[in-house]
């Protein structure tokens, strides 16, 4: 009877926690969905916060894709605080208006919304998965204008970020970046890629790659890889002192020319 | 008929009377005679008073009409009569001017040409008219058209010339009888006066010589069945690619409710074509055509409708152009205060057109205690190009036809700077484009500021004017006076254009533009959130430049935005137009323009230079020669002089001599260096001018002659103008006396007065 009532008494606390999850995640939903912040189809799971509307100003936008990797959602690393890190470095040092704290955005490339903001972020491409609608909003984004940064992925993960490029641009073709190309001086000047840090132990240099309209490298980027090194990486941690502060002030700089280069270029 | 019966009741013509002068030619014992006896007659009448039987009445209507009886003996008794100054026989000369321009070709004289008429009639001694002034006058015959010379034979008159100058011929008439006893001038013309100047100053000097002018108006005053078109008015000079929108006037008669086409043509080749509901008659319709200029240089544009059947003139079917491509890149400074999308959009439609080059200088970073501004160039020339930033010196800002202002603050420039940027469009005539954001117009702080003075929008000073007070979205539409505009045209027709503005994605404000200078158009208009009209797009001219506000902050979603497909190029096609709208006109140092725009080989060419130097201030001291090239080769050198009305201003004269396109390319030096060049184009060739407006002006006729004392003919009824001109009073006359109390009327009414007083007397029984 006591045994009875013992399991009685765990069924109604796991029921009352499945409900209270429950309730949870559905709040979260709905309070994602009001902002435009949340899309099921991505588990975006309960860390993000919701996005803010378009108001003209410069809003960081991380793209959310299908795809698992490295123990989960893998387009989300280093969310928020990467994205906002750099978002306060940006308004530090330029005069750019960024929005900052909790006002990132996270948007699907099928989402009408993406072409209000034509610079993109992307992290661990190495794990991304497109639908067809996907695949038509990134290439009218691209055709359109828009510049997209791809970041976080190394050895393997080249060949899925290239074979979802390639359902794109068929012939696209990535050229190895040099540091005399503009976006490497379109705030600061950097002379040299050899400096920039690796995040990845043991997997060599960071290698840099663009992808040109009309494959033409003398025409616009219209996005480049950070390929076998993790910038955002530097950017989450930069107030935390797991990195030097030398090898994130490199990261933040490709950041910063990056965004500069994509609101000009 | 008429004329017969008056001639009959009053002995003479019209003419005479209009003529002569009033005499009385009584003695005077004569005239106290009759006064004397009017006296009498009437204190004898006036005692009928006294009679008795007759009813106050009958008393006055017998004593009314037997004093009109006598007061009519006595006016003839005092012997009225006219007096004329008549023109002694073969003793005057007169000069006739017969009009020999193509509009005499025009068939509408029962079917026959005007020209026929003139050659019938005064062609040759036999011909009517010619001959009946031959019998009193001293007859000079000249034929005018472009020019003015005596007429030796009927076999001159060609009926060919390509102008109607006629002011120059009366003038011509005018000198070579001069000192001769000049009885007056005959015009016989349909009236087609293609000089540039009016009459007045012939009209002015035939009065100061006492010189009256008789018209001969040939031809009818309303066509029956014509088209024509009337008026469209091209820029002298585009830049290629540009896109036009031109107003096509066209005027009709007979042709009303019928549907034509209107053709444009380039070098033959079509370019537009509109269906055009004819108005009614008499009445004007325009019709909006709209095409680009591709191809450089001196290009001919042809607006036509075709002929028609029936039509008395088909050649004012047609009017010709002539546009002056530009092939060359005009430069302009954007500079763009703070990192934002517009910049990168803006290059980018500008990136495909060859003609406009876009210099970026974007302000990336504020200048700290460390470092100064920091920027980022794109598009310059050379390393040295703004490497300071925004220019210091005028001679570099002026080196650029337009300025575009992004976000940028009025406090990020000295007062010399923004001295200098409303310079750089009033006095150096550049074009400046001030964009939205938060750092412009009132909010970024420029009311107050010498730019404002140049900004065709009312700039708040007020302090509550700060970044972040305002932010709405705004459907964007063309205001009404942006609907003829080339920027607002996003397709071929009207109703089409407007229904591509419904469908733009809206855009979004942080400056709210309520009011615009008194001068200024608005050419789009938007609605915000609130539902207020915001002012979006709006122009004045300032000074000898061009200023304009275009106040949102993301054009560039008209290219990004969701509903806008990749292939939709409205945004870049708006920014190539809006550019080179902005710098459209912009002079150089030096600028050179010809005057008249069209003209015929062997016509004077007047060229007026306006010269300055790197700062644009004018230059007085200048050597400025021309070069002129022929359409085959022959270069000649044509020196300028300063013309002293105006700084800067020099002109001088040349004429073509051959039939084609001359290059003038015009270079101004000043102690061994050259302070620029100008090239301009002009085009000689025959006039089709006289085929315009083609019914016969007789208001100007009619004008000429009365003015000059003169008197107005129709070619159909001419048979008083030689006696008219015997009595014009000028040149040697004799004076001659005219009886007029035995005309016939006065003995008629004179039986009629006592006739009825008898009757009256009768019918009431008083006789």
């Amino acid at each position: 009877m006591k045994r009875t009532s013992h399991r009685a008494a765990w069924a109604v606390i796991l029921g009352a926690v499945v409900v209270c999850l429950g309730l949870t995640a559905q709040a979260q939903r709905g309070s994602n969905r009001q902002r435009g912040g949340g899309d099921e189809r991505f588990q975006t799971g309960g860390q993000i916060h919701g996005n803010v509307p378009y108001d003209g100003r410069f809003t960081f936008v991380r793209l959310m894709y299908r795809g698992f990797g490295r123990g989960g959602t893998s387009w989300i690393h280093d969310y928020p605080r990467g994205d906002e890190h750099l978002m306060k470095i940006i308004n530090a040092v330029s005069l750019t208006n960024p929005h900052m704290d909790g006002e990132t955005n996270i948007l699907a490339l099928d989402d009408p919304e993406l072409f209000n903001y034509p610079v993109a972020y992307m992290a661990e491409p190495g794990f991304w998965q497109m639908s067809e609608a996907e695949l038509a909003g990134l290439k009218a984004y691209i055709e359109k204008g828009g510049f997209l940064i791809f970041d976080d992925f190394r050895f393997e993960h080249w060949y899925n970020f290239e074979a979802q490029i390639n359902r794109v641009f068929p012939r696209a073709i990535w050229h190895e970046m040099t540091a005399d190309h503009p976006v490497f001086h379109s705030f600061y000047d950097i002379n040299s890629l050899d400096i920039i840090p690796q995040y990845f132990q043991n997997y060599g240099k960071p290698i840099f790659r663009g992808l040109f309209e009309d494959n033409d490298p003398q025409k616009r980027l219209i996005a480049i890889a950070n390929y076998n090194t993790d910038l955002s990486e530097f950017w989450e941690f930069a107030d935390s002192g797991v990195r030097a502060i030398e090898d994130t002030n490199e990261a933040f700089k490709l950041g910063v020319n990056y965004i500069i280069y994509g609101m000009t270029h | 008929m008429l004329a017969s019966v008056y001639q009959f009741l009053f002995k003479y013509q019209p003419l005479v009377f209009e003529q002569g002068d009033l005499v009385w030619g009584s003695s005077r014992w004569m005239a106290v005679l009759v006064l004397a006896a009017t006296g009498a007659a009437v204190y004898a009448l006036l005692t009928y008073r006294n009679v008795r039987g007759y009813g106050a009445r009958d008393r006055t209507v017998i004593v009314g009409l037997r004093i009109a009886a006598l007061a009519l003996l006595a006016v003839c008794l005092l012997r009225p009569m006219l007096m004329l100054k008549v023109a002694v026989p073969q003793q005057n000369f007169v000069g006739v001017l017969l009009d020999d321009s193509r509009s005499m070709q025009v068939a509408d004289l029962e079917g026959h040409p005007r020209g026929n008429y003139v050659v019938d009639n005064f062609g040759s001694a036999a011909g009517p008219m010619l001959a009946k002034l031959s019998e009193k006058f001293v007859v000079r015959t000249y034929r005018f058209s472009s020019f003015t010379e005596r007429l030796s034979s009927a076999g001159d008159l060609t009926f060919d010339g390509t102008g109607s100058r006629l002011g120059d011929a009366l003038g011509r008439a005018k000198d070579e009888l001069s000192g001769l006893p000049l009885s007056g001038l005959i015009v016989v013309s349909d009236g087609a006066d293609t000089s540039e100047t009016t009459l007045d100053t012939s009209i002015t000097e035939l009065k100061a010589e006492s010189i009256p002018v008789f018209t001969v108006g040939v031809g009818e005053e309303k066509m029956t069945r014509d088209i024509q078109v009337s008026r469209v008015e091209t820029p002298r000079q585009a830049l290629r690619g540009s896109f036009l929108v031109l107003d096509v006037v066209i005027t009709q008669t007979g042709f009303a409710g019928q549907t034509l086409p209107l053709i444009v043509e380039s070098e033959g080749r079509v370019v537009d074509t509109q269906d055009v509901p004819m108005p009614d008659n008499g009445e004007a319709a325009t019709v909006r055509v709209r095409f680009k200029v591709d191809e450089s240089g001196l290009r001919r544009f042809k607006f036509r409708i075709p002929e028609q059947a029936g039509e008395q003139v088909p050649q004012n079917n047609a009017r010709e152009s002539v546009i002056e491509v530009l092939d060359r890149r005009v430069k302009l400074l954007y500079l763009e205060g703070e990192p934002r999308f517009e910049a990168k959009f803006i290059k980018q439609a500008l990136e495909a057109d060859p003609n406009i080059q876009v210099v970026l200088l974007q302000r990336t970073a504020a200048a700290t205690p460390s470092s100064p501004t920091k920027f980022l160039r794109l598009g310059i020339d050379s390393p040295d190009e703004l490497i300071e930033g925004f220019p210091i010196r005028a001679e570099d800002l002026f080196s650029y036809s337009g300025l575009i202002l992004g976000s940028v603050e009025a406090s990020a420039f000295t007062v010399e700077q923004l001295r200098m940027i409303a310079d750089f469009v009033g006095r150096r005539g550049g074009g400046l484009l001030a964009l939205g954001g938060r750092r412009s117009f009132a909010e970024g702080g420029w009311g107050g500021t010498p730019v404002a003075e140049a900004m065709p929008v009312a700039l708040s000073v007020a302090a509550n004017a700060r970044p972040g007070d305002y932010f709405s979205h705004v459907a964007i539409e063309p205001a009404r006076a942006g609907l003829a505009h080339p920027l607002v045209q996003l397709a071929p027709t009207e109703k089409g254009s407007l229904e591509a503005w419904g469908k733009l994605p809206r855009l979004t404000s942080v400056n709210p533009i309520d009011a615009v200078k008194p001068g200024a158009t608005v050419l789009l208009k938007g609605e915000d959130e609130g539902g207020r009209e915001q002012h979006i797009l709006s122009a004045q001219r300032y000074g000898r430049g061009k200023a304009v506000a275009f106040a949102v902050q993301d054009s560039w979603l008209w290219r990004m935005h969701a509903t806008m497909a990749p292939t939709d190029l409205t945004h870049h096609q708006f920014w190539q137009r809006l550019l080179r709208w902005v710098v459209d006109g912009v002079p150089g140092v030096v600028e050179v323009s010809s005057s008249p725009e069209r003209v015929e080989p062997r016509e004077p060419v007047t060229l007026t230079a306006q010269v300055g130097d790197k700062k644009y201030t004018d230059v007085n001291d200048a050597r400025v020669v021309a070069t002129v090239r022929s359409p085959t080769g022959i270069v000649s050198e044509v020196p300028m002089s300063w013309t002293v009305r105006r700084d800067g201003e020099y002109q001088a004269t040349f004429a073509p001599s051959e039939e084609g396109a001359y290059e003038v390319r015009v270079t101004a030096t000043r102690n061994g260096e050259t302070l620029g060049t100008s090239v301009t184009h002009l085009r000689a060739a025959p006039s089709d001018r006289e085929y315009f407006d083609p019914a016969m002006r007789g208001s100007l006729l009619r004008r000429l002659a009365e003015e000059t004392d003169g008197k107005f003919f129709k070619s159909a009824d001419t048979s008083g103008l030689s006696d008219t001109l015997t009595m014009s009073g000028r040149g040697v006359t004799v004076v001659e006396e005219k009886d007029l109390w035995d005309m016939p009327v006065l003995f008629l009414l004179l039986v009629a007065l006592t006739g009825s007083e008898w009757l009256y007397r009768r019918a009431r029984g008083l006789a």
